[in-house]
């Protein structure tokens, strides 16, 4: 644990030592993510209300969505990056050390631009989702996971690299869950309904988390945890086995 | 490479190398059909829920409407400002200079080349995924104008990218500016929402501004919206842009330093 810590640290150390520079993609990812609320402000505006979701329900959902993809995306930069390393063969130096491979991967870059995210998500429900304790627990544990489950995600769909010797459905795996994640379940119907619930649980990302902060409910929330623990063992399982296939390309990279 | 044959080559062996690409053309389409289908379900849905109108737009009319401007967002390499920036910010477009052709020209018509692929592919399946979803276009005869349309929207879109990618002449890195020109034709260029659903001070400010000409015009037109005046507004935001663009370019080159060149 000790060597994880001093792994996150250093990573966290690398991301300020350039402060200027941290400040400036921080608030652009900040700027970016205005823009979607004014998005919404708009769209709701002219609409009304969709399938129960209003503007002030949609700020929850971005504002868990911002947070969690902050932690997954920006403090645990390299989640998104496990297909391109495992086929550019960019894991030597991790296998070298005594620490486990797949903790110290996720721990050992973090990415500016997208802790402006993380800072985002905190702002936006600090003013819009009507903070009491209670709902910021809930907030709190929802972040929490909705980050596994992302991270969880990203993590498996990049391990399919090491089977397949290609990262396309890591690159889609991503693009799905954020852009699925970005909009209400409800728009959706039928099988892509079932799908946002399963194998691309988008739903569990955003949609459900939401709701658990304006209506709490320990059955949603346990299901939450279910899912978030199932992707997790699914994503350190597929490394781990991903390694065995792994083939070095002599790069020695962070 | 003579003078005249230059552009076709570039844009030509451009465009080979993406359709060579499979596996990139196949990821490129996925993301187009999953952005498509879910900003299309949300349209329909708010449509529906005001009695089938928002806007003047139907649920046909929505639909071909975006269908339109994500092929128009899509196909484009998104990070161009940040790419240009960066091989200007480290002098690596130098090189270029060495070309008896103009670096700006064999840049555009390179994006070029490596866009209309992937706009040709996204704007078939649209329409394919419009048709299933939604039924036909509300006036067909539309379509005709939006395509043209499209590909002068991705020129627009290019041209304009270089000129705010120039600004690395002077800055020596164009950063992370691509995340707020990409916002900038979200809302301003019609992309996530028509701009006759915009409040009123906004849609003005969005017809003075060249984003409507990079994503709106042709999904207005797709949408079936027999309003020629858009191409003839997208040809002069052409010209305006070159011209921009070009100087920013000319004046860039003759600041150009290279540590080490």
């Amino acid at each position: 644990m000790r060597g994880l810590a001093a792994t996150f640290r250093n990573a966290l150390a690398e991301v300020r030592s350039n402060r200027a520079s941290f400040v400036s993609q921080i608030s652009v990812m900040v700027l970016n993510d205005i823009v979607w609320v004014f998005f919404w402000v708009l769209f709701f505006r002219r609409v009304g209300s969709v399938r129960g979701w209003d503007g002030r329900n949609i700020l929850l959902l971005l504002s868990v969505l911002t947070a969690a993809g902050g932690i997954a995306l920006g403090v645990l930069a390299n989640a998104r990056r496990i297909g391109t390393m495992a086929v550019d063969g960019q894991l030597d130096a991790v296998l070298a050390l005594p620490v486990p491979p797949l903790a110290h991967v996720l721990l050992r870059r973090v990415e500016a631009t997208n802790v402006g995210d993380l800072v985002f998500g905190v702002v936006l429900f600090l003013s819009a989702g009507s903070p009491t304790p209670a709902r910021a627990a809930v907030f709190v544990f929802a972040v929490a996971a909705a980050s596994v489950l992302l991270t969880a995600f990203l993590v498996l769909a990049g391990s399919l690299a090491f089977f397949a010797g290609r990262n396309e459905a890591g690159e889609l795996g991503f693009h799905a869950m954020i852009v699925l994640g970005a909009y209400p379940i409800d728009i959706f119907a039928g099988a892509a309904k079932v799908l946002l619930y399963t194998a691309v649980p988008a739903a569990f990302v955003s949609s459900v988390p939401a709701r658990l902060i304006e209506d709490f409910d320990a059955g949603s929330a346990a299901c939450l945890v279910a899912v978030a623990g199932v992707f997790a063992f699914a994503a350190s399982a597929s490394f781990t086995l991903g390694l065995r296939r792994y083939t070095s390309g002599s790069v020695w990279t962070r | 490479m003579t003078r005249r044959r230059w552009p076709g080559v570039t844009a030509r062996t451009a465009a080979l190398r993406v359709v060579a690409e499979r596996g990139g053309m196949g990821v490129t389409l996925v993301f187009y059909v999953l952005v498509v289908v879910v900003l299309a379900s949300l349209w329909r849905v708010a449509v529906g829920a005001n009695g089938g109108n928002v806007a003047g737009y139907g649920a046909a009319a929505i639909t071909w409407y975006v269908v339109t401007t994500e092929a128009t967002v899509i196909a484009l390499n998104n990070r161009l400002i940040a790419d240009t920036g960066r091989d200007i910010g480290s002098g690596a477009v130098a090189v270029e200079l060495l070309r008896p052709a103009s670096v700006l020209g064999v840049r555009v018509f390179s994006e070029l080349g490596r866009c209309l692929p992937r706009l040709v592919a996204c704007a078939v399946v649209g329409g394919v995924l419009a048709l299933v979803t939604a039924g036909a276009p509300p006036r067909p005869a539309t379509l005709a104008l939006a395509a043209p349309s499209l590909v002068l929207a991705v020129a627009c879109n290019i041209v304009a990218q270089h000129a705010f990618a120039a600004t690395a002449f002077w800055l020596r890195d164009a950063g992370s500016a691509w995340f707020l020109y990409q916002k900038l034709i979200f809302i301003l260029g019609g992309m996530l929402i028509p701009l006759e659903a915009l409040p009123g001070w906004l849609e003005r400010t969005a017809s003075l501004l060249p984003f409507r000409a990079m994503s709106y015009a042709p999904a207005r037109l797709a949408s079936g919206h027999l309003e020629p005046v858009l191409l003839v507004q997208q040809v002069g935001w052409l010209v305006v842009l070159v011209g921009l663009a070009g100087a920013a370019f000319r004046a860039g080159e003759r600041r150009l330093q290279v540590v080490g060149g």
